[in-house]
This record gives structure tokens, sequence and C-alpha cells, in this order.
């Protein structure tokens, strides 16, 4: 649980002081989010060798870098931190932040192995180009919570960036895992609303939706690759049958062979090309995974939904009952025989005055319990609904930019393309 | 003996008979050519060595033409005496079948022609008939080659597109023996070109006859000739035309192999383009963008199309024609050696009776020949005289044959000279033009694609944006977005739900 009253903030190398903390000073100063103030960068990634329990585990490790940019907000030292993280340790943060904020569109992380590969794509775990889309995704990633301006608060955020020793353990003492098990509980449960909001409805649509059309994109986006690629290098035989060819031809053996030259320029082309539309299917995914986060907190508005129409259900069964009981009579729905029984039977008055009693204990508790359901409730729907459209509009203005970026690719494929074919034809006129 | 052969094969062509041909270089008298042309059709017609029936498959499998040339170009700055323009092609209908004629326009100067200009309408089998009759007469000539009857996708038999490059090929065709020294004085050539549609038809009939010389010369065609006398220029020849289909045939493969590529590609393109547009249905913020990524994408993909097509069919199929014809210029090539042969088997056959001559005329009365005749009752001189006699005249008929065949394979080896000399010329600029015009195609389909990506930024963004010059889609430029959207943000709440 985030707690700003008092920080419990003291990376390594800074006095723990309230005052001299940068974030109560950016607060202060009444800046919104961390990326005011704070620069943040995932570089380096290492390989690292741990024996434990007779087993060797290779992994890397990602160095996370940050640095106050802002220098009123600055204290004293430089202002950087750095420490080595691996994948698990982002893992557990988000696992953190979905379970902590459960209201919230928490950014996704970048996949565990690759996916929506294609033939002659790198998707070994220690591969460099895999590892270097990681590590850009993982530092979007902290980007993004760092925007958030609740999650850019939080102390375990804050201390993953920072927190060179412990962090681990200060995650555990949260406790967060025992809500991720009863709210795991419910959200694997299928259930049926009786007054859904229609707008989670409509989120929970969407996020289908985006993932269908996305995945779709991805699937087909692989066969693609696969195709360019065989095509660009099909063209590297023209290069040895060009160069055989000149020998046999006295006039046209300098342009064959130069034409020989620009055909395996082409060929060695595609792998620059399809390096850098892999980051266009890296966006894509995480689009996709963020599909998946949308969907999450749903769930978690039903569950709350859910629980609100119980204690619901819950309060008017008991009032009926206690109704029932003061005036004596049967109201419909119940077994005439067995209230009988239990109103009339064997209850002497007296009883039948506990019994009323009580009633009307649980139906406070009852009330209570709903006010307070309903309380959460309205809040969680207030700050999910609202970060559902934070998340929309941040969606807009990326995908754009994604679709913008990637038309300056093909921008830049298509004058390489005419660039090479335009020195063949050149060597061609020449024959 | 074989005093005018000599060892590097450079014959001199003998110019002291009426069957000789004249000059085949520049010059043409045309009074003296017809006349010497009719005596040449004699000549050959006692060839055995002629068009086999085989020529009846090959003609049609002969060297293509470069279709979006126009025919005018054959022999740089030369002086045409006949222009021939081949279009309007007209569908018709027959009884059996349809088919397409083509309108035949020659302008000439030649004072063998009666006018000027003519015009007739003829069909592609016509071509081909001409052309059949060409390889018929003209053995050891190289006949300029016709585009393929059927093209590599039938269906498009009577596509405007298809007949326009057809009606180019046969124009390239009729030109190139229009500009030929010899064949464009070629009979069936001034009928082809002038005669009106039923005179045509009874001129095809008649000349049928020579078509029945199917027959093959003694020596199998397909063997290569142990002859004497290598001629390396010949071989170099038929060295080259092995090598030069073996390279077009490997560029040919790997271009059927990157159309095929290139085809699952547009199947790729055609899927991905309505998945955008898909999307779109789910969005409201972003119909625009998305609608213009579909069509980018469209375009791309039809880009592409247009490349396959006109790769298949103007790079394709020209290189699978010029493959055909290297190897129909390998038999002209086997025909130039059969003669050869030929004529060195009629010198080695002369020299042989000419020992044996000489043998008998040294004879003395005791050899056994003679006995034998004696012995037969023959009077020994007189057979003696009788045998020396029956050589005489086997060494006259023969030198007279030598001579013949001698002479012909200088004429045979003269016309093939220039024929390649010529043939190379044309290969080299209609390889140049094929190869330049594919270069041209990639290029356009990446220019189209561009202007479409670039449409598509103006699209999405809305206004004119100008390009970033970094190279990789860096994450600064998420940074930078991610910060502007937080920037606008006024959300103050710092209540979290735990």
């Amino acid at each position: 649980m985030a707690d700003e009253s008092s920080p419990t903030y003291s990376p390594d190398h800074f006095p723990s002081s309230p005052t001299e903390n940068p974030v109560e000073i950016a607060k202060k100063l009444g800046k919104t989010n961390m990326l005011q103030w704070m620069e943040i960068r995932v570089c380096e990634p290492e390989k690292r060798t741990s024996t434990s329990m007779k087993m060797q585990d290779t992994y890397m490790v990602y160095l996370i870098e940050t640095r106050i940019t802002d220098n009123s907000v600055k204290c004293k030292g430089d202002g950087t931190t750095s420490l080595w993280r691996r994948y698990s340790e982002f893992e557990l943060l988000r696992n953190y932040l979905d379970i902590t904020y459960p209201a919230l569109v928490i950014p996704p992380l970048p996949e565990k192995k690759a996916t929506y590969t294609w033939q002659n794509m790198a998707t070994d775990k220690f591969d460099v180009e895999f590892i270097e889309r990681r590590r850009a995704a993982l530092e979007i990633f902290l980007l993004r919570c760092a925007a958030h301006p609740i999650v850019c608060c939080d102390t375990i955020f804050i201390g993953f960036l920072q927190k060179n020793e412990g962090w681990k353990d200060s995650v555990y003492a949260t406790d967060f895992q025992n809500k991720a098990d009863s709210k795991l509980k419910s959200l694997n449960a299928s259930f049926r609303l009786k007054k859904p909001d229609q707008q989670f409805e409509e989120v929970k649509n969407y996020s289908n939706e985006i993932e269908s059309n996305i995945g779709n994109l991805l699937k087909v986006r692989a066969r693609m690759a696969d195709h360019q690629f065989g095509i660009h290098k099909l063209h590297g035989n023209y290069q040895r049958v060009f160069n055989e060819w000149s020998t046999i031809e006295k006039d046209m053996t300098d342009p064959l062979q130069s034409a020989a030259h620009y055909m395996n320029v082409y060929a060695q082309a595609i792998d620059a090309i399809l390096e850098e539309e892999e980051q266009y299917a890296d966006q894509l995914k995480e689009y996709l995974a963020f599909g998946d986060s949308l969907r999450s907190a749903c769930r978690k508005y039903e569950c709350l939904q859910y629980d609100l129409e119980r204690a619901d259900e819950s309060l008017s069964s008991k009032t009926a009952q206690k109704q029932m009981l003061s005036q004596g009579k049967a109201p419909t729905g119940f077994s005439l025989g067995s209230l009988k029984k239990a109103v009339f039977g064997n209850d002497t008055p007296e009883q039948r005055e506990l019994k009323i009693k009580h009633l009307d204990e649980q139906i406070k508790l009852t009330e209570v319990e709903l006010k307070q359901i309903n309380e959460e409730t309205q809040q969680f729907v207030e700050a999910a609904l609202r970060d559902i459209d934070r998340f929309k509009r941040q969606k807009t203005k990326d995908l754009k930019e994604i679709f913008t970026n990637y038309a300056i690719m093909q921008i830049k494929q298509c004058k390489k393309g005419i660039a090479i074919w335009t020195s063949a034809k050149d060597c061609f006129t020449k024959m | 003996m074989s005093d005018d052969l000599q060892e590097d094969g450079q014959t001199e062509p003998r110019r002291n008979k009426t069957m000789s041909k004249p000059e085949k270089q520049k010059f043409r008298d045309p009074l003296m050519n017809t006349t010497a042309d009719d005596s040449d059709e004699a000549e050959l017609e006692s060839l055995d060595l002629d068009a086999s029936g085989k020529s009846e498959v090959s003609v049609s499998r002969s060297s293509s033409l470069i279709a979006n040339l126009s025919g005018y170009e054959d022999d740089e700055g030369e002086p045409h005496d006949m222009t021939i323009i081949v279009d309007d092609p007209e569908k018709h209908s027959g009884t059996m079948d349809s088919y397409v004629t083509f309108r035949v326009t020659l302008k000439t100067t030649r004072v063998e022609f009666e006018n000027n200009e003519y015009e007739v309408r003829r069909r592609y089998n016509d071509f081909l008939w001409l052309r059949q009759k060409l390889e018929e007469t003209y053995p050891t000539h190289l006949v300029p080659p016709m585009p393929e009857k059927h093209s590599l996708r039938r269906l498009e038999r009577f596509s405007p597109e298809f007949l326009r490059m057809r009606s180019l090929a046969l124009q390239k065709f009729l030109n190139r023996v229009a500009d030929h020294p010899v064949q464009s004085f070629d009979k069936n050539f001034h009928v082809f070109l002038t005669a009106k549609a039923w005179e045509f038809q009874a001129h095809k009939k008649q000349s049928t006859g020579l078509l029945s010389r199917v027959g093959e010369s003694i020596h199998n065609m397909s063997t290569s000739y142990m002859l004497k006398y290598r001629k390396p220029e010949f071989a170099a020849m038929q060295d080259y035309m092995l090598a030069f289909a073996e390279k077009l045939g490997s560029v040919e493969r790997i271009t059927q192999r990157i159309v095929k590529e290139q085809t699952e590609f547009h199947v790729d393109l055609q899927e991905w383009g309505p998945i955008y547009t898909l999307w779109a249905n789910s969005e409201d913020q972003l119909v625009s963008p998305l609608h213009s990524m579909a069509k980018a994408v469209e375009v791309s993909a039809n880009s592409l199309k247009e490349l396959i097509d006109g790769t298949y069919d103007n790079f394709s199929q020209p290189l699978r024609e010029y493959i055909l014809y290297a190897e129909s210029i390998k038999t002209v090539l086997r025909r130039r050696d059969a003669i050869q042969s030929e004529y060195e088997q009629t010198l080695d056959e002369l020299n042989k009776r000419k020992e044996e001559k000489e043998q008998v005329v040294n004879l003395k009365i005791s050899d056994q020949t003679y006995s034998l005749g004696a012995f037969l009752g023959k009077d020994p001189d007189e057979v003696k005289q009788n045998k020396q006699d029956k050589l005489e005249q086997m060494v006259k008929d023969l030198t007279l044959q030598m001579e013949t065949q001698n002479d012909r394979t200088a004429v045979a080896d003269s016309d093939l000279r220039a024929d390649m000399e010529r043939w190379h010329k044309n290969k080299h600029r209609d390889l140049r033009e094929l190869f330049v015009e594919w270069a041209d195609r990639n290029i356009h389909r990446y220019e189209k694609c561009l202007k479409s990506w670039e449409e598509t930024i103006k699209l999405i963004q809305g206004k004119d944006v100008v390009l970033p010059t970094c190279d990789k889609v860096k994450d600064s430029d998420k940074e930078v977005s991610l910060e502007k959207a937080e920037s606008t943000e006024t959300d103050r709440t710092e209540s979290d739900l735990s």
C-alpha cells in the first residue's frame, strides 16, 4: 500500500530525511508525475550466472539508471542512482501493482517468450536482438509507470528504481499476495451480474476486439516477414548468375558485374528492414497486452459489483425475514410449512423476540457492509473509468505515432529500394 | 586437293559460279539479287540438309522480342527501304474457333514492289507459316524470332495488353526480316506483305509441297560432327550458345521463384489491409488513421501485383523465348557443321579415288585383279582401261561435287558469321532493354508505395509533417509522447484502492 503521508523512501545514498525527499519536493512543487523531474533508463544488459541448489541459473540483468532532471527537485548528491534488475523482478513489481491498484490499467510487460515469430527470427532467450528488444520494452514499461500520477508515488515502485538492497523483502512485507489470492478466486469464478455497468461491458468487448485485431495483424505480419525475407534472399542468387554470365560476354562484362553487386545489396537489405519492422510488432504487442490489462480491470469491477449485489440481496432477504417475523405473516415465496414451524411452530414469543433482535443486528451490520461496498464500488468505478479514459487518450496518441513510424519505416524502405534499383538500372543501361 | 581450306577454317567464297551468292554485307543491288535469289532457291532445293519437321515445332519456340519497343530500332542509323507496322488487332469468330488478325502495313521504296504502300491483315498462324518458310529457305541463316504461340497465362489471349505486346513483337519480327540483306528479298516474305486474303491462302497451299522435305540429312542432326578441319570460330559459337542458354535459364528460374514468393506476399498484404479496417470498427478516435493504413497496404498490394504481372509478361516470357532462340541457333550451327562434314567426306572420297586411279595407272599386268578379269575371259588391257576410265569419271564427278560443297560450306560460313554478328548486336540491345525495363518496373513499384505512405502520414497526423531524420524509431519518441500526454493531465487524485 502506498503511504503518502510518511514515505519510507530511503535509497542508499540519500539521507533518510523527509524534507530532503525528492518525491516530497516534487509534490510540493506541483509535479503530477515522475517523468516531469526524473529521467529513467534501462540499459546494458548483462549475463549473470548464479548457482543455487546445485543448479546453475543463467539469466540477464538490466541496469536501471535514474537521474533527476529538475534542479529544483534535486537534493544532496548528484541525483542519480543505478542498480541491476532481472526480468523476474519486473514481474514481481507488476504483480504487486496489479493487485494493489485494481482500478488502474497497469502497463504490461514485454512477452516472456517470443511470439508471432517468423522463420529466421531470433527466438532464443539470450539472443542479442531479443535481449535488445526486451530492454527497450522494459524501459517503456518503467516510463509508463513513472508517467502515471498514482503509480509513480508508490513506495515499492520507487524502491524498484532506487532501492538496491532488500527491495524484494519490502514487496513481500506488503502482504499483497494475500489479496492476490482472494481476488484470484473471485476472478476465476464465473458469475452473472444483475445490473452491470454498461460502460464496463463496452470496455470488456473492446478489449476482446483489440486483442483479436492486433493478434491477427501480428499473425499475418509474421507470414509477411517470411515472404519478404525469401524475396530478398532470392535476389542474391542473381549476383552469382550475373557474375558467371559476365565471363562469357565480351561487351557486357563490367555492367553485369556491377549489377550483380547491387543484387547482393538488395538481398542484404532485408535484415535491417525486418529488424526495424520488429519494433512495430513490439509496439503492437504492447497494446495487445494492454487489452488484457483492460479486461482485468473490468473483471475486478465485476467482482465488486457481484459483492455489492450479493450484499444487497442479503440485506433485502434479512429485512424481509424480520418483517415477516414481526408481522407473523408468511411472505410469498417462502415455504409455508417450514416457515410456520420456524415462526409459529416451536417458538415462544420470547424466542421470537430474540430472533427479531438478532436479525436486526444482522441487518444493521449488512447495511453498514452494503454502504461500505457501495462506496468502495463507486470509488472503484470512478477511478477505473478515469484511468480507462486516460488510457484511451494515451492509446490514441500512441497508435497515431506507431502508425506514423511504421509509415516512415516503409518510406525509408521504398527509398532504399528505389536507390538500389536505380543503381542497377544504371548498370543495365551501360550494358 | 583441299588447297582452299586452311587450318583455321577461313574459306574464300568462290564467286565464279552462277549459284554463288552475292556479298552479304551492306550493299544490295536489288536487280542482281532478285535473279540470284531465284537461283539460290533452286540451288537450295536440292539440299537435304534443310529445316526438318523439327522446325514445325521449333518455330513457335524461337526467340522473342521486347514487346514494348518499336520495331524500328534494329539497325541503328541505317536507312530502311522497307518499314512495317503491325497494329489494330481485331477479334474474329470463325466456325471452329475465334482468332485475332493484325493489320500489317508496309512502306517501301524497293523497286520490286509495284506500290509504295501495302496493307493486309494477317493472323498469328500466318506469321508462323512465314517464319517456317524462311527457316526452310535459309537453313544457314538465323531467322528472327517470333513470340511464343501461347503466353504463359493462356486466359489472357484476348486482353488488350497482351494483344498490344503481341503486335509489337510481330512488328519487330517483320522488320528484322526486312533488314536482313538476304531474307528481305524472299518471295514468301513479299507475298506475305502484299497478297490479298484469297491470294495469300492460295499461295500457302501451293507452297506446301516444299514442306514434304521432311527427311533429315544422312547424319543425325543431334550428334555433334567430328570435323577434320575444326573451325574454332564456330566451335566457339556453339560453346557460347550453350553457356548463354544456361545462364539465361538460371536467371529465368530465379525469377520464377521470386515471382512465386512475391505472389504469396501479395496474398498476405491482401489479408493484412482489411484487418485495419475491421479494427477501425472498434475505435472512435482512430478511424481515420486506421483507414489510411488499410489504404496504404492496399496500394502496396496492388503495386506489387503490377510488378509480378509485368515481370511475368515482360521479363520471364522474353527470357524464355531468348533461350529457345539460342536452342534454334545451335541447330543452325549444327547444320553448318553438317555441310562442312559432307564436304569433308566428299573430299576424302575424292582423294581415295584419286589414289585408286593412280594405283590402276601404275598397275602391272601381273596384278591379281587383272588376272581375275583375264580368268573371266576379258582382255587384261581392257579391264585395266575400263577401271581407269571408271575411276577417272568418279574423280571428275567427285571433284565437281567437292567444289560445289566447298562453295556451299564457304557460303554457309559467311552467312552464319554475318548473321551471328547481327544477332549479337541485337541480343545485346534486346537484353539491355529487357533488364533496364525490369529495373524500371521495380523502381516504379517502390515509387508508388512511397507516395502512398507519405499520404498516409499526412492523413494520420492531419497536417504536413516534417519527417524525423533519425534512423531508428527510438524509445525517445515514446518518451516524448508520454511526457506530452502527462503534462496535460489534470488529474490530481492520489487515492488508491486497496
